[in-house]
């Protein structure tokens, strides 16, 4: 029996730009860019960056929002349409457990954000001889305040979700994102005025041309290029099921969501580089760049308060729109597959993702053991069977010809196919190829144990699926122009 | 700050901030036109000439493949909507005979 659900649209073109720029802005844009830049030869780095964003990032995330617009289904729902009721509609259940994996850990930065923002607003690191660094420690060895924290990051997920595309995920990000473009021009506006901020836009900036023929600095730029734009992961696919038939993809889905992410990537250098030089920290990435040494130098400036607050707000934001973004493709799939309501949709998959979340909120080894198996295996695995799907089984032609410049803003010429079929496809099994390579030797059992697990999730997955379709309950999707 | 620097970081700023402001900007005002052809004539036609030409060369190439009567209901679409509408959302001025008459 094939059910019919009525589907959301997104209810005005700057809501959708404005939701998959936020779902792509997140932590990795404002903790780790900056970093990453002056470490792998500033402008060389960005020249190696932008190259791979356009013949990478840009081609993939069309074909992704196309696909998605084209079958009007969710992960596994649109498996099916291109493969029939048969086992490999379980390759779109791989990348649904991704996200949700990759949505457990993530919930618990998302918790952290949510700490350090309420601690902004309260002025905590206003205070005199306010140590941050103990702060930093005193959070993360507290078990049940991480937990907590993941909790109220769930919550805030699943209540924004209940309102919906238009009614929640849309009006949220029309108002975040703008937030987030102020408070980080704002902080950086203050930023390069601060005596000494120049040396840290020169560490960002100074281009060693040298570092092109480095192998390492292509390869940070082609890490920063995918895992930053979400490609490949069911994010754009499912934003694009609820484009309407005759909206453009290519400039919006495509070049706006890669440069546009890129963009808050390139702020991000200019409102954090220039303060940590200004007070004479040492770079680096991650959680304590950004809650320790950042929580630290707001501390000191005059008007800290103010920037401490527009920083952890804007960061909490970042998070938050991509928190939900991830969350969504599984509230999607989960509502078609089951063919159930957007509230019980949200309630169960929210629900699954705070229960999957807890060991990571309680153990940082664990989110560090995710984080290692999804960021080095599943999630370029995601994207080589998404292109796969977009370049052979759908046929890329087809898709390009049929949906892609339907309603374009930009015509995408024949050469797209080609980067669809093989260029990303091939760039996916080389980064897992390298990561392995390179991982075997330093975490032995890591790396060992992450491939088992994504070896027997692929043949576990399919058998589900096929033994789902001996009970068909298949829910199709319309709405909008197309019904 | 060196020159360099500074050239890498203006580069830097129009390749990024400047492309996505463009983007953003073309692709709000080619909403509003959307919309308002949407508005006095009900539809616009679905596709530019030069993807309109890709999707009769697909049927030229694949006249008898299962996916063949979806690209002829988006060419019927898109002929109807030519025919019937006296506005276009493309530019069709510079378009040669053969696709003219295709239309």
């Amino acid at each position: 029996m094939t059910t019919t659900i009525s589907r959301e649209q997104w209810g005005s073109r700057f809501g959708y730009l404005m939701a998959v720029v936020g779902a792509m802005v997140g932590a990795g844009n404002i903790w780790r860019m900056p970093y990453v830049t002056g470490e792998n030869g500033g402008g060389a780095f960005l020249i190696a960056y932008f190259l791979l964003l356009y013949l990478i990032a840009v081609p993939g995330l069309m074909g992704e929002t196309s696909l998605g617009r084209h079958t009007r289904q969710g992960l596994i729902g649109t498996f099916r349409k291109l493969y029939g009721n048969n086992r490999l509609v379980g390759l779109g259940l791989v990348i649904l457990i991704f996200n949700i994996v990759l949505m457990s850990y993530y919930s618990s930065i998302v918790g952290w954000s949510i700490y350090y923002a309420f601690h902004a607003v309260i002025g905590t690191f206003t205070q005199t001889d306010f140590d941050t660094a103990a702060l930093w420690q005193a959070f993360s060895g507290n078990t049940a305040l991480n937990v907590g924290m993941h909790s109220v990051a769930m919550l805030l997920v699943t209540g924004i979700l209940l309102f919906g595309i238009k009614g929640g995920i849309e009006r949220l990000a029309k108002w975040m994102m703008p937030i987030l473009t102020i408070a980080l021009i704002a902080i950086a506006i203050r930023g390069v005025t601060l005596p000494g901020a120049m040396a840290g836009l020169e560490f960002s900036f100074s281009p060693n041309w040298a570092y092109l023929a480095r192998g390492e600095t292509w390869l940070a730029a082609l890490g920063q290029a995918l895992f930053s734009t979400g490609l490949g992961w069911g994010i754009a696919l499912t934003y694009g099921s609820y484009l309407s038939r005759n909206d453009d993809i290519p400039l919006g889905g495509g070049i706006f969501t890669a440069i546009g992410n890129t963009s808050f990537g390139l702020l991000a250098i200019f409102a954090v580089f220039p303060i940590v030089f200004a007070f004479g920290i040492s770079p680096s990435s991650g959680a304590e760049l950004a809650f320790v040494a950042l929580a630290n130098a707001f501390g000191s400036m005059t008007g800290g308060y103010l920037w401490a607050l527009l920083f952890f707000m804007g960061f909490f934001f970042a998070n938050l729109t991509t928190a939900i973004a991830i969350t969504e493709v599984g509230v999607t799939t989960y509502r078609e597959e089951r063919n159930t309501s957007r509230t019980k949709a949200v309630l169960a998959i929210c629900g699954i993702i705070w229960l999957l979340g807890i060991p990571s909120a309680m153990n940082a080894n664990i989110l560090g053991y995710l984080d290692f198996v999804v960021g080095n295996w599943g999630l370029p695995l995601a994207t080589f069977i998404i292109m796969i799907a977009i370049g052979w089984k759908f046929d890329a032609r087809r898709l390009r010809v049929l949906s892609l410049n339907r309603g374009a803003d930009l015509y995408v010429p024949h050469l797209w196919e080609l980067v669809v079929r093989y260029q990303i496809p091939a760039i996916m099994l080389g980064i897992m190829a390298y990561f392995l390579y390179t991982n075997l030797g330093q975490t032995p059992w890591k790396t060992v144990s992450g491939l088992a697990l994504l070896t027997l999730m692929i043949p576990l997955c399919m058998w589900i699926m096929n033994r789902r379709h001996d009970t068909p309950q298949v829910a199709t999707s319309t709405g909008g122009q197309s019904s | 700050m060196s020159l360099s620097a500074i050239i890498v970081m203006l580069a830097s700023i129009v390749a990024l901030w400047g492309v996505a402001g463009y983007a953003l900007i073309v692709s709000m005002r080619h909403e509003e036109r959307k919309l308002s052809l949407l508005h006095s004539q009900g539809d616009f036609e679905p596709y530019s000439p030069r993807a309109f030409r890709d999707l009769e060369h697909w049927l030229t190439l694949h006249p008898d493949s299962e996916h063949a009567p979806e690209i002829r209901e988006w060419q019927g679409v898109q002929r109807q909507s030519l025919q019937r509408n006296p506005q276009r959302f493309y530019d069709w001025s510079d378009v040669d005979d053969a696709t003219r008459e295709a239309v």
